[in-house]
């Protein structure tokens, strides 16, 4: 942690479509679909899916211990429901697939967090839902309310790492070059086709 | 620009011929209109815009089409079922083309599959999309209607990447209990167009050009995707001028091409003005990679009207 600062200097660690403004605020607003930037909040932005979207909130709220609300507003991207689906990952989690459970949102799934991301959210901030409100004057109430109600959360704050493929070697079989799955390419006919070298070997062909 | 040693089949909507071996078909661009936000747009929900620019962004493409060689398609997106049936009346009076049909709400893409049926319109309409987030109530309605054409989304966000894409196309990998293309065929779906689903840049993006590759290997179905998608998420572009997001929409475009696409989700058909002829120089460089290499280009491809 930065001495008192409880965030790191680069915070937020995830680009984006927002905007930063008192990184000292304890709340942090999604306006869902709507374009709206109300003042006063750490971070503020819209979210309109219920994946990729999610993650990146997830992400930049755990980053900055001062964050212990997130004011739901705006209207709902219709479809998608990331609201309905931030809200069902606070509430219930994620299962073995990375599926949101109760998410009612097409494809909710979380991808790119560790399970302890997830925990670490659910610990660290209160989600206020006012899917619908776009009002900025009400929103920038609320904002100024819940920004009086908590201390910041204590511990260090969370780094969510990206989970990288592992590298691996890959057989080019009948080809020269390997496009995975089992797909190869023999540079010298520019032809592309299923590898079967190998298991016409195991079949002794 | 490769040469695929499986059979590659060929699909015919609305006598628009999509698929083949590279450099053998001009690459089929579908431009969507009264997308979210669209500025045309009046009333989403009601399904009100503006007639004569509607009429002129449809008939640029067309003209577009026409001129390169490139077969248009028209991407038709609604947010409410009220607004579907007044986009399909609009477009029946201008458009004789495949239509493709879409909407974020699963309840809308079902309705315009009834509504299609209804009107006649189901042989040269293509649903999008059958996924990942098909309910079986969705799938009823696919089942129920005449359309025989659809976008098969291939994103699998339980396994990010090529291999995870191809498992839920064939055996549903661990989130479906079969792969969409059994579940497609259940459902009498037969002209498929394959789409991994473009991720942003930095999410994986790349990731839709080597599937292209790989999914025409292994099931020689016709492959494409909206990798304009990934230009547009890009949050270090937003803030350039317009010329340079056209720049990079295009040359997102030629590389999507070039890694074997048949058709591209282009994305506002506004930007039919550069990318029909980015598409079309793509499918002229490919055409010529693939000289010598037992594949003709067809006769309206833009290799033997453009040069």
């Amino acid at each position: 942690m930065q001495g008192d600062k409880h965030f790191h200097d680069s915070w937020p660690p995830v680009r984006g479509d927002y905007e930063v403004g008192d990184a000292g605020s304890h709340v942090a607003v999604v306006t869902l679909a709507s374009r709206i930037f109300p003042r006063g909040s750490a971070i503020c932005g819209p979210c309109k899916t219920e994946n990729l979207g999610i993650e990146k909130i997830v992400a930049n709220v755990i980053s900055n211990c001062n964050i212990r609300f997130i004011i739901i507003c705006g209207a709902e991207s219709r479809g998608h429901l990331p609201g309905d689906t931030i809200m069902a990952l606070h509430r219930n989690g994620i299962d073995e697939q990375g599926r949101i459970i109760g998410s009612k949102g097409a494809i909710p799934f979380i991808q790119n967090l560790q399970p302890e991301a997830i925990l670490r959210f659910q610990q660290q901030v209160e989600i206020i839902d006012h899917r619908g409100l776009e009002d900025i004057a009400q929103i920038e109430e609320l904002i100024g309310r819940y920004s009086r109600l908590k201390e910041p959360y204590p511990f260090e704050p969370f780094q969510a790492v990206k989970s990288r493929p592992q590298r691996k070697m890959v057989s080019t079989g009948c080809g020269d070059l390997s496009l995975g799955c089992g797909t190869v390419m023999d540079t010298s006919a520019w032809l592309v086709m299923q590898d079967t070298c190998e298991v016409n070997v195991a079949a002794g062909g | 620009m490769f040469r695929f040693g499986r059979e590659q089949s060929v699909v015919n909507i609305a006598g628009v011929k999509i698929g083949g071996q590279p450099g053998e078909l001009p690459t089929a661009l579908c431009g969507t209109i009264f997308y979210q936000g669209h500025r045309i747009v009046q009333d989403e929900e009601r399904g009100l815009f503006d007639q004569a620019r509607a009429e002129r962004l449809i008939g640029r493409q067309e003209e577009l089409s026409e001129e390169t060689g490139c077969p248009a398609v028209l991407h038709l997106y609604a947010r409410s079922i009220q607004a579907m049936e007044k986009y399909l009346d609009f477009s029946d009076g201008i458009w004789k083309g495949p239509l493709i049909i879409d909407s974020a709400d699963s309840a809308t893409r079902a309705g315009a599959a009834r509504l299609t049926t209804e009107l006649g319109y189901a042989d040269r309409t293509v649903y999008n999309s059958l996924s990942l987030a098909t309910a079986e109530e969705e799938a009823e309605a696919i089942r129920d209607s005449d359309i025989d054409s659809a976008v098969i989304l291939a994103y699998n966000p339980a396994k990010p990447g090529v291999e995870g894409s191809i498992e839920l196309l064939e055996t549903g990998s661990q989130v479906l209990d079969r792969g969409l293309l059994p579940r497609a065929a259940e459902l009498g779906l037969k002209n498929l167009l394959i789409d991994p689903g473009a991720m942003p840049l930095g999410s994986g993006a790349g990731a839709a050009l080597r599937f292209s590759v790989v999914a025409k290997s292994r099931l020689g179905l016709p492959v494409g995707s909206g990798i304009h998608n990934a230009v547009s998420a890009w949050p270090w572009l937003a803030a350039k001028d317009k010329t340079t997001k056209q720049c990079c929409d295009a040359a997102a475009s030629a590389m999507q091409l070039l890694s074997a696409a048949d058709f591209l989700l282009y994305g506002p058909i506004e930007s039919a003005e550069f990318i029909f002829p980015a598409a079309a120089m793509a499918d002229i460089l490919v055409a010529e990679a693939v000289a010598g290499l037992e594949v003709e280009p067809a006769a309206w491809h833009p290799a033997n009207r453009l040069v």
